[in-house]
């Protein structure tokens, strides 16, 4: 068992690179959005992965800290694309590079 | 064990990939939906039921409906002019697997566990036969309301911030304000 503890850290190393890659790549900010659960994700597994291998509880506590902060973000940032889409814009950051109002 | 793991996690990497290449916004969530339930099952194998069945119910269930919503309500096509084999992607890639190899060296330089592992301070007092004898959830639930109360506490006061934030950004306003 404890032979997978490298495959669950690189996994969540992978995990963690292709959510930060896709912020950065893609101009969809839906798709952004996706990109940072992603990353949050990864984050939870590493957490999980060494609350399990360390013998410890905290790491399972914050990744559920983790999964609450991500719930919380995901309703703000949607209700914020919404705002953005009825002021007649295109969802593209690349166009809503200046966030004047 | 070791055969589940090698699904799991390669359902996991293909879903996330997914997220980030797919040309249409609904692939996108479909493949995110993949990759968490992945997660979940990994999460199982590193014997933790609770946050497993939180991660299903959670993302899987809230947090993708509400995106499935969100791509349904604005429709936003096909907008990407994103081709796979742009130079963006393509330098996105390569800092993809240079950022896995510079964490992946981080995370395992030194730290080995096991019997004669050489984390700082040992092994904890949470071995998981011990854990799943008294009850996942049981003892989750004791260090949430103990040791880790304050954050807790902290957590319900973000999820009220969030929701009165989201009420305030979806409020229609009047025209000229």
């Amino acid at each position: 068992m404890s032979g997978m503890f490298p495959g669950f850290l690189i996994l969540s190393a992978a995990l963690f690179s292709i959510g930060a890659v896709g912020v950065l790549v893609r101009r969809n900010p839906l798709v952004v959005f996706m990109s940072i659960e992603l990353m949050l994700n990864a984050a939870n597994l590493a957490l999980i992965t060494y609350a399990r291998y360390t013998h410890t509880m905290a790491g399972q506590v914050f990744a559920l800290f983790v999964i609450a902060v991500a719930a919380s973000e995901v309703v703000v940032g949607l209700a914020l694309i919404t705002g953005v889409y009825r002021s007649g814009r295109r969802l593209d950051l690349d166009e809503l590079s200046e966030m004047s109002e | 064990m070791t055969v589940i793991f090698g699904i799991a996690a390669g359902l996991a990497f293909l879903g996330a990939l997914g997220v980030v290449l797919s040309q249409r916004t609904l692939y996108s969530a479909l493949s995110l939906v993949v990759n968490m339930v992945s997660l979940a099952v990994l999460f199982l194998l590193l014997d933790a039921q609770f946050l497993a069945a939180v991660q299903i119910i959670v993302y899987a269930g809230a947090v993708m409906v509400l995106f499935v919503f969100i791509i349904a309500l604005l429709s936003p096509g096909a907008e990407e002019r994103v081709r796979p084999l742009e130079l963006r992607m393509l330098l996105g890639g390569v800092a993809a697997v240079v950022f896995t190899l510079v964490i992946g060296r981080l995370t395992l330089n030194g730290i080995t566990v096991g019997p004669r592992g050489r984390l700082h301070g040992g092994l904890g007092p949470f071995a998981p036969t011990l854990v799943n004898a008294h009850g996942q959830v049981q003892t989750l639930g004791e260090q949430l309301f103990t040791t880790y109360l304050l954050p807790f506490e902290v957590t319900s006061l973000l999820l009220l911030v969030a929701a009165v934030g989201a009420v305030y950004l979806s409020k229609r306003r009047r025209v000229g304000q």
